[in-house]
């Protein structure tokens, strides 16, 4: 997701501004946030020197050269060292004999030519009029590298990275280094030390650090080493700290420490499993329980079953897709043939950024409202006969799925996630996704809004009059041809909220509904028809067991057959579900 | 020491609670056998939860429930098992096969083999339709044998009920308010025919009807609030200050 | 009194099995190409494949229509069936397969050498029959214990058979149970000995399939007239009422659910060597929601209706997937919702109607006195709880 949004959102930016003026420091911002790369450090003339010099340069030299980059935290210098091995350097001889080395700039002309920017000056390399010279990449000459140098050049990175503002980077290249168990970085490691105020980052220093002691000479250090690297927990030395316990070589308290080491690893490991299935399970079950609340209104509260469900939820994905669109550059359907053209007001920036926003009551009234047409054109006439309102309701949902198909077509259509949705905050190794939090929120306050609207407002008890008894309510004057309609409106808006919300998440296709539909009458029917808290049970359950059991046996598609027949065998042990409603049980 | 007398149906310290809600609080129903009894009660009181745990439908907290002698504990017994030992029930709204024939309607609850096998083999034997023709005659239907019981009248289809419990030879007949939905002259006929049945069945009437009660009974049990709260001739029964406080809400005049 | 065949009805049955049986094959076989009677290969083949879905029809009918219970996954008993002729078949290729080796070639795709344990004794054709038969019927039997004893009905009761079909098809999409994969069976060649890609071999395959179907017809009729069938139609009606006396509804309800997926797989059996082919898409709920979609339009509660509505709708598919092919789910569903709607007994339901119409037109008014209800079908046997 976060790729995808970065450069769609960079070129379309990229594009436009090219072609009128962009909302000016708001971009900047934006641009800086979405890019990774640094804040814009100090390119000053000596560095530059030292690049055109190390570009210049041959052997041994070259790569004292390259190495000494390490602590210029320039942004230039690591452009060009990511874009030398790749071969984006270039030398151009203006015909005097000198060797400028120059990049290409992304921007080409008509013919497909860029300009040079030269590296010493930063400015365009000129000719002989004073005009920048536009080459073909494939006319020039690249500085070329060699094995040693790229690794230099690697090594020398990774160095920089050690002052990136992004924690992530930092760690990461930290880990590298660390893993390495080169002693040189050593005092590197251990000057960053106080200079590092991100505790995640610092434990991978301190990680790093005691991985290269591993290769100490001294054998206590090594000891302590080992030692140390049970107490941080460390994963990633896992696999050294086990090489070194199998080697044979190894003394007899280096395996006794490494023994001891790996054992507080591993149930730091399984404790951060553990968490981390949990929460995954609670965002899984979440995402069961938001797609299902829906139904357990209609089929629950209300005793309709509705087929046709999955398509209210799909629904509301393809609203999510059009508004996205909208917000965008517009979008081109074919509905039976015709063509249509949904214009886009081609929003940049952080209100673009605010789509989904938009979307999430729009999916809830687009769903709402076919509800309604269902309703009133098929339901009303099928309160009494459930098994003819299923078969029904599933020629419905053959209609809607087939005209998804024509309208949008049959290949399954992206929606982008917005940025504030991407990404994620870790907890003691516990990854917790920005998107699986948004989700588990969402559903606590789908659940609170639907029981405050159930039992605190006026139409909450008119709604529960007609679900107890349909006829008495009647008779008291309560419009129940109008309650039934909102109602279903309500759970199939519901359901419409789901598929915003599932947009974000995985593909949004013609047979979107197919893949949940079974899934939610069984979360509907294991929580007990006619109880909304059971429903919401049944759907943390079956999410927390359904993640364990993808865990234990590997493979998700195994674990759903097993979640499918033990559901089976409880509706067997227990008809009613988890909380039976007196009288609404399976075997009513 | 007098021998215990035999009750076809005795139940004992019997209690159910549905969701907190006491529908039956210790209560202690003794019936002879071939008696016609007539239970009656305001809404509420627990007369058909008193049929359902008869008949297995809902199983009681705490109590007994013995059926013939010497006694079986109902409480222990399947629906169908309960069946088989000859109680049949009647229910408030007509529920017989409204796709069958009369005669296939009693055919199908005469007394004989329930198995799945048996009722590919079998066919009807002489001695069955003349049972049929017999119970037809009983309940007034004969004209009707071919009939769709879909098209039944109301009140016919209520006797076609009777009938099907009388074909399974049903000691306990447990009837639950026979004369709902009837004309004064099917009431009469239906209070007839119960008479017919006594003695040769034990028969339980749930009503609300006091002139059909006047009509059947000779002895009444009066229920409230899941316990009994008197026994005894329809005119006892009637002017019994309790009973009519409860019925009417207020306390009799002196 | 309830006739289980009368002589109309035999005598229709007579003579169009006559027609399908023995008429049929042989204008395929005797004619000349050119002449008008000539019934090519080609139609031969569908005939077959159609009169396999009506019997399918005829299962669905037969728990739906007469007992009440809408099962949702009768495709995936026909698929069982299905699947394990197509074991026999697979077996039956021998090694004519791509990679010219005794075992199939899908298991040689995914590095097997020699044929594993439970594929062995597929290469006998009475038990592959023996396995059509048990397979579906264990399963049907083990889900209808379960579901019946704990009084599972009406509309959970179809909800259950939808998520184990779904279950069962998600299984069969994998490699590792070594049943063909997403890709299934495929590519026979042979089967008793005959070759299935010649005429007469699939002409003998249709003739076997419209006897089975008029056996299948026959035997039904007889069933639903026995006490059993009554018993049935009571548990659709009233079920509460029939527990009440005395019969122990779930006994008979597995009695016909074993037997509808016995018969749905023995018909999903001669299927497959005439479609040539059987994967996981076959049991997909879809496919069941045809099969109900055939009984539905035909006629729910009769035993012509499901054998009309299946070659009818089946029929309209081969011309709508040519002629437009991007509605054809659009017309399905919508002919599905209509008949739910506006036709609950099918087509059957609408030419008893007719007819009867016709009957008090030519009658003239009706006597005073006399009872309506043989006339009108105002009975509606709303099978439906």
């Amino acid at each position: 997701m976060v790729p995808g949004t970065r450069i769609r959102s960079m070129s379309t930016l990229h594009s436009r501004s090219r072609r009128r003026a962009a909302p000016g420091p708001l971009l900047a911002l934006l641009l800086a946030a979405l890019s990774l790369l640094p804040a814009f450090a100090a390119d000053t003339p000596a560095t530059r020197q030292i690049l055109v010099k190390a570009l210049q340069a041959e052997g041994d030299e070259q790569i004292t050269l390259v190495k000494s980059l390490a602590d210029s935290n320039s942004d230039l210098v690591r452009k060009v060292l990511v874009a030398w091995p790749r071969d984006e350097v270039f030398i151009i001889d203006p015909g005097d004999g000198s060797k400028i080395p120059v990049m290409l700039e992304d921007l080409q002309d008509a013919d497909g030519k860029s300009n040079a920017i030269r590296i010493d000056t930063g400015g365009y390399l000129k000719d002989a009029s004073g005009k920048p010279e536009a080459f073909f990449a494939n006319d020039l000459t690249s500085v070329d590298t060699d094995m040693r140098l790229r690794k230099a050049i690697k090594d020398t990175l990774d160095l920089m990275t050690l002052n990136d503002p992004n924690p992530e980077a930092r760690g990461s290249a930290i880990m590298k280094l660390g893993m390495s168990q080169n002693p040189a970085f050593l005092a590197l490691l251990q000057a960053r030390i106080p200079q590092e105020t991100n505790t995640r980052v610092q434990k991978a220093l301190k990680e790093a650090i005691d991985t290269i002691q591993l290769k100490a000479p001294n054998p206590a250090t090594q000891i302590a080493a080992i030692q140390e690297l049970g107490n941080l927990g460390s994963i990633g030395s896992r696999d050294v700290l086990k090489s070194i316990a199998d080697d044979k070589q190894s003394t007899p308290e280096e395996i006794k420490a490494t023994r001891k080491s790996l054992a507080q690893i591993d149930s730091y490991i399984s404790r951060v499993n553990f968490f981390g299935t949990l929460f995954r399970g609670l965002s899984l079950g979440s995402i069961l329980l938001v797609v299902a609340l829906g139904l357990a209104i209609t089929f629950g509260l209300m005793g309709v079953i509705n087929m046709a469900h999955g398509e209210l939820i799909a629904v509301g994905a393809y609203t999510c897709y059009v508004v996205e669109n909208f917000f965008g550059p517009g979008l081109w359907l074919s509905p039976f043939g015709l063509r249509l053209h949904i214009p886009g007001i081609n929003a940049g920036g952080w209100f673009y950024q605010t789509y989904f926003l938009f979307a999430i009551p729009a999916a809830f009234i687009m769903s709402a409202l076919v509800g309604i047409i269902l309703e009133v054109c098929v339901i009303r006439f099928l309160y009494r006969r459930p098994l003819d309102s299923l078969l029904a309701t599933w020629g419905v949902s053959l209609i809607l799925q087939q005209s998804f198909h024509l309208v949008f077509g049959a290949a399954n259509v992206q929606v982008n996630s917005p940025v504030w949705l991407s990404g994620n905050f870790t907890v003691a190794d516990v990854i917790l996704g920005y998107n699986r939090l948004f989700v588990i929120a969402f559903a606590a306050l789908i659940v609170l809004a639907t029981w405050l609207l159930l039992t605190r407002t006026p139409l909450g008890l008119l709604i529960r009059a007609v679900m107890q008894n349909r006829n008495m309510a009647a008779c008291m004057g309560v419009p129940t041809e109008r309650v039934n309609m909102l109602t279903f409106a309500f759970g199939s808006g519901l359901a419409g909220l789901a598929g915003a919300f599932l947009s974000q998440i995985g593909n949004v296709g013609p047979s979107l509904g197919q893949t949940y539909i079974v899934d939610c009458f069984m979360t509907v029917v294991v929580g007990g028809v006619g109880n909304l808290f059971g429903t919401v049970y049944s759907a943390l359950g079956i999410g927390a067991i359904d993640e364990t059991l993808q865990q234990l046996f590997g493979s998700p598609v195994v674990g759903k057959i097993t979640i499918l027949v033990l559901i089976i065998l409880f509706l067997q042990w227990r008809p009613s579900g988890l909380f039976a409603t007196k009288g609404r049980g399976l075997e009513s | 020491m007098s021998p215990r007398k035999e009750f076809i149906l005795a139940a004992e310290d019997v209690c159910k609670t549905f969701d907190g809600f006491k529908a039956i609080s210790n209560l202690n129903f003794y019936m002879d056998e071939g008696e016609l009894r007539t239970v009656i009660g305001p809404n509420g009181a627990g007369k058909t939860t008193f049929l359902d745990l008869i008949t297995g439908r809902t199983k009681p907290d705490t109590g007994s429930i013995l059926f013939g002698a010497p006694g079986v504990d109902l409480i222990r017994k399947s629906e169908y098992e309960i069946y088989r030992l000859g109680i049949g029930r009647k229910f408030q709204t007509p529920t017989v096969y409204t796709d069958h024939t009369v005669f296939e309607n009693l055919l199908l609850s005469l007394e004989g083999s329930r198995g799945v096998f048996n009722a590919l083999s079998s066919r009807v034997t002489p001695a069955q339709r003349d049972r049929i023709h017999e119970i037809l005659k009983t309940i007034g239907l004969s004209a009707r044998v071919g009939a769709k019981a879909g098209s039944l009248a109301h009140g016919q289809k209520q006797w076609l009920e009777i009938g099907m419990l009388l074909a399974q030879n049903a000691r306990l007949l447990l009837v639950d308010e026979p004369a709902a939905g009837m004309t004064d002259e099917e009431t009469v006929k239906t209070g007839e025919l119960l008479l017919s049945l006594a003695g040769r069945h034990s028969i339980i009437v749930i009503e609300h009807d006091m002139v059909f009660v006047r009509q059947i009974a000779t002895r009444v049990t009066v229920l409230h609030q899941g316990t009994i709260l008197c026994e005894g001739t329809v005119d006892e029964v009637q002017g019994n200050e309790r009973v009519i406080e409860v019925y009417l809400g207020r306390k009799a005049k002196h | 009194m309830y006739k289980t065949f009368s002589k109309r009805e035999l005598l229709a049955a007579f003579l169009l099995g006559l027609l399908a049986i023995v008429v049929v094959p042989s204008l395929n076989a005797y004619t000349p190409e050119a002449s008008f009677f000539h019934i090519s290969d080609f139609a031969i083949n569908l005939w077959g494949k159609y009169l396999c879905y009506a019997v399918l029809a005829i299962t669905v009918d037969l728990l739906w229509g007469y007992t009440g219970l809408l099962s949702l996954g009768q495709s995936l008993y026909f698929s069982l069936g299905g699947y394990m002729m197509g074991m026999y078949l697979m077996r039956m290729i021998g090694s004519l397969g791509q990679y010219h080796m005794p075992i199939p070639d899908f298991l040689v795709f995914l590095g097997w050498t020699s044929l594993p344990a439970f594929w062995k004794p597929f290469n006998s054709f009475p038990f592959a029959l023996m396995m059509v038969i048990l397979l579906p019927g264990a399963l049907a039997f083990v889900f209808g214990f379960l579901a019946f004893r704990s009084r599972i009905r009406g509309v959970y009761f179809s909800i259950l058979t939808q998520a184990l079909t779904y279950a069962a098809w998600l299984l069969f999409f994998r490699n590792n149970i070594l049943m063909g994969g997403n890709n299934g069976f495929t590519d026979f060649k042979f089967m008793l000995g005959h070759d299935l890609r010649t005429g007469p071999t699939q002409r003998g395959l249709y003739t076997a399939s419209a006897i089975f179907l008029l056996l299948v017809y026959l035997g039904c009729k007889w069933l639903t007239g026995t006490k059993l069938g009554k018993v049935q139609r009571a548990i659709r009606d009233s079920e509460n009422r029939v527990l009440f006396s005395g019969y122990a509804a779930a006994n008979y309800k597995l009695f016909i659910f074993v037997l509808a997926s016995v018969i749905a797989g023995l018909a999903g059996a001669l299927y497959v060597p005439q479609v040539g082919i059987i994967n996981p898409g076959q049991m997909a709920t879809g496919k069941s929601l045809e099969a109900i979609v055939w009984v539905a339009v035909g006629g729910r509660g009769t035993l012509v209706g499901p054998i009309i509505g299946a070659i009818f709708v089946n029929a309209l598919e081969s011309w709508a997937t040519r002629a437009y092919p991007d509605y054809w789910p659009i017309m399905l569903g919508g002919m599905l919702l209509l008949v739910v709607l506006f036709l609950p007994r099918g087509l059957v339901g609408l030419a008893e109607h007719a007819l009867a119409l016709f009957k008090r037109a030519r009658r003239g008014p009706a006597a005073p006195g006399e009872v309506a209800s043989d006339t009108s079908p105002a009975v509606n046997h709303a099978p439906a709880k």
